[in-house]
């Protein structure tokens, strides 16, 4: 597109724009509701459908209702284009929440920041999204930031020397965190004993396994999602292999001790939100969550209900002219600014900086919560 | 004016997607043509969209020849591999064709120029409307000429009986070299345009379902004509769009829609022979003969 034919768009979307029904802001959210990523999407979409519902039964925002605009992008990166662009040029929402995958984050991303309006992906983990511009926002914390915390307090925690690598190859998501892990163990001065590596769908891991126990390590640092470690924590303890797990971000999921059962006791995971956080915030998150939905909330809904609680802060300090151009752009300007204390503890946004040197978006700038495995069960880790 | 402005900004991405679409469907028609069913266009398009891609990112060629790149790749992968495959046929031809797909993606996964599962982002967007018309009726005027010559020809005669057609002198292999090469060269171009135009690319968008993909949309427009496939790459990739509306269910109806068209359409929706009958059974009642 030229850029006469963008200036084009721009002045028709802000002369449609004054025709909007004021009193209404609407928000857009694009998430995977159907297909693989749809175990992400639909908690993530509970989280802001909830936290616009208590926002909106308290008055909405200075007296004006939030209203969600829903589009599902299957997980695929066609589909978040097309959804991004009806959301910004058709619905005229004030920003967009998502969308669940990395991967659409960089095929969307660019038409939201070109279009000058903020997307905000509340689950996008992968390095350089935020990269992409000035208008890219998230709340969810990299592996960069998790993963050194993880293996920190393990290492303190059981005196590790070396340890062993073992993760899928084939993933996006398992290939940023092996690349992280890796990192991370070189900064930290860890040795590996060997790296071993798996496909999504495997089911006998019992050869690499072999291999890492041939190498004696004090732990093993898996990057895999929860489906993968289960078996692969099963199977190491039939070998015999007694060392701990040291797990990503993949290992957050309830699916993790329906096949592990008691085999991951001990085993050290980072994440973002802490279900037994104690604060009156997460408190009220967890309870009001499962009265909604009569189910346990997980990590992506709780950094959904913040997102939208940060969005709201923003909307709260910015008057509503009508205008959608001019209030998208308010909302940019006022976004970074906002500072809470939400489900996910305190939060505020760190700037990156883009490939060209520039200032781009904005990150998560959070401190992650140390889990550990006891009993079947993620134990918040006190230090004991 | 406003109003298509407006149009256009929120249903570009899906128009370029239908013109590359029916660009993917004309190259599998192009193989079928030939009585070849191969699976591996999708990992020609692969080969394409990262050739080209890559290019762009590294090298900052100019676009036309990131296009001229991004078909001559795989047209050079499909010469090499083509040669001892093409020997097979029918369903064993399928069969190592998807078996080259799969090898295609999984080095495409391992390789660390490709960017591995990450696959490359921030790819300029370069494809404009013009590109995928001019290529598409380029590509459509060229097919339609070859189904009319001499090697047109002898596509057909190989596709309805491969010994018959031997006996009269074609040269089989060379012709089925051929139709599978030229189809790789626009499944290529389908791959470039579609990498600069949606930003990202990765090795999950040219796997198996990928190729079931074309191979449905060829099929469901009807292989008996070059606007089969073009028709039949059009309602596939719209019909998700229109059935928005339907939310939840609209993955099911889509479905059902496709079932029924199988059902009751079974040599796709655009059957010239058929046609051609409707309309002669209508001039016929209309002007009264018998």
């Amino acid at each position: 597109m030229n850029r006469a034919t963008k200036h084009l768009l721009f002045a028709a979307a802000g002369l449609l724009a004054v025709s909007a029904v004021a009193g209404d802001l609407k928000i857009g959210i694009a998430e995977a509701l159907t297909g693989g990523a749809a175990q992400y999407g639909v908690p993530i979409r509970n989280g802001f459908q909830l936290a616009a519902d208590e926002i909106n039964a308290k008055g909405g925002i200075n007296g004006n209702k939030l209203v969600l605009v829903v589009e599902d992008e299957q997980g695929k990166k066609e589909e978040a284009i097309n959804v991004f662009k009806k959301l910004i040029f058709q619905d005229k929402v004030l920003m967009i929440f998502g969308p669940t995958l990395s991967n659409s984050m960089f095929a969307a991303g660019p038409v939201a920041n070109a279009a000058k309006v903020v997307a905000f992906g509340t689950s996008n983990t992968a390095n350089g999204i935020s990269e992409m511009g000035p208008y890219i926002f998230r709340n969810s914390v990299m592996e960069s930031d998790v993963l050194p915390v993880t293996v920190r307090t393990a290492v303190k925690h059981y005196k590790i020397k070396k340890v062993a690598v073992i993760y899928g190859n084939d993933d996006a998501f398992t290939k940023s965190g092996y690349d992280v892990f890796k990192k991370v163990l070189e900064d930290q001065k860890i040795p590996v004993t060997t790296t071993e590596t798996y496909v999504k769908g495997d089911v006998d891991f019992k050869a690499q396994l072999t291999k890492i126990k041939a190498t004696n390590p004090d732990a093993i640092i898996c990057s895999g999602l929860a489906e993968e470690a289960a078996t692969l924590m099963v199977q190491a303890r039939g070998l015999g292999l007694k060392a701990p797990f040291i797990g990503g971000n993949g290992f957050n999921s309830p699916k993790l001790f329906e096949v592990s059962k008691t085999a991951g006791e001990g085993t050290f995971v980072g994440s973002p939100w802490a279900n037994t956080n104690p604060t009156p915030a997460n408190q009220h998150f967890v309870a009001a969550y499962k009265q909604k939905y009569g189910a346990e909330p997980n990590q992506f809904a709780a950094q959904a209900y913040d997102a939208l609680t940060i969005a709201a802060a923003a909307l709260k300090s910015i008057k509503v002219s009508g205008n959608v151009a001019t209030d998208r752009e308010a909302l940019h300007g006022a976004l970074p600014k906002v500072s809470i204390s939400g489900a996910t503890g305190p939060f505020k946004f760190r700037q990156s900086v883009g490939k060209d040197g520039k200032p781009a978006g904005y990150d998560a700038d959070q401190t992650p919560f140390i889990y550990v495995i006891r009993d079947g069960k993620f134990v918040l880790f006190t230090g004991k | 004016m406003e109003a298509f402005a407006d149009f256009w900004a929120t249903y570009s991405t899906l128009i370029f997607t239908v013109g590359i679409h029916a660009l993917l469907a004309l190259s599998l028609w192009l193989t079928l043509s030939c009585g070849l069913l191969s699976l591996a266009n999708a990992a020609f398009m692969g080969i394409g969209a990262y050739t080209a891609a890559l290019l762009t990112l590294h090298l900052h060629w100019p676009f036309p020849m990131v296009l001229a790149a991004g078909a001559l790749a795989p047209a050079a992968v499909a010469l090499v591999i083509g040669a001892p495959t093409l020997r097979l046929s029918g369903v064993y031809l399928a069969m190592a064709t998807l078996a080259f797909g799969e090898v295609t993606r999984i080095l495409v996964l391992n390789l660390e120029i490709t960017g591995g599962p990450e696959g490359l982002n921030g790819i300029p967007l370069l494809t404009t409307w013009w590109h995928i018309l001019l290529i598409l009726a380029a590509a459509g005027y060229a097919l339609a000429r070859l189904r009319r010559s001499r090697m047109g020809r002898a596509f057909e005669a190989i596709r309805e009986d491969e010994v018959a057609a031997r006996m009269m002198g074609i040269d089989v292999e060379g012709h089925k070299l051929a139709a599978f090469t030229l189809g790789a060269v626009l499944a290529g171009l389908a791959g470039a345009l579609n990498a600069h135009s949606t930003f990202f690319i990765s090795p999950r968008e040219y796997g198996f379902e990928n190729a079931v993909d074309i191979l449905t949309m060829t099929i469901l427009g009807g292989i008996s004509s070059l606007i089969g496939p073009v028709l039949g790459a059009t309602i596939l990739t719209l019909l998700p769009e229109l059935l928005r509306f339907l939310h939840a269910y609209r993955l099911a109806v889509n479905g059902l829609i496709l079932i029924a068209v199988v059902l009751f359409l079974p040599t796709g929706l655009w059957d010239s022979r058929r046609l051609r009958q409707l309309v002669g059974a209508w001039r016929t009642r209309r002007e009264g003969k018998p």
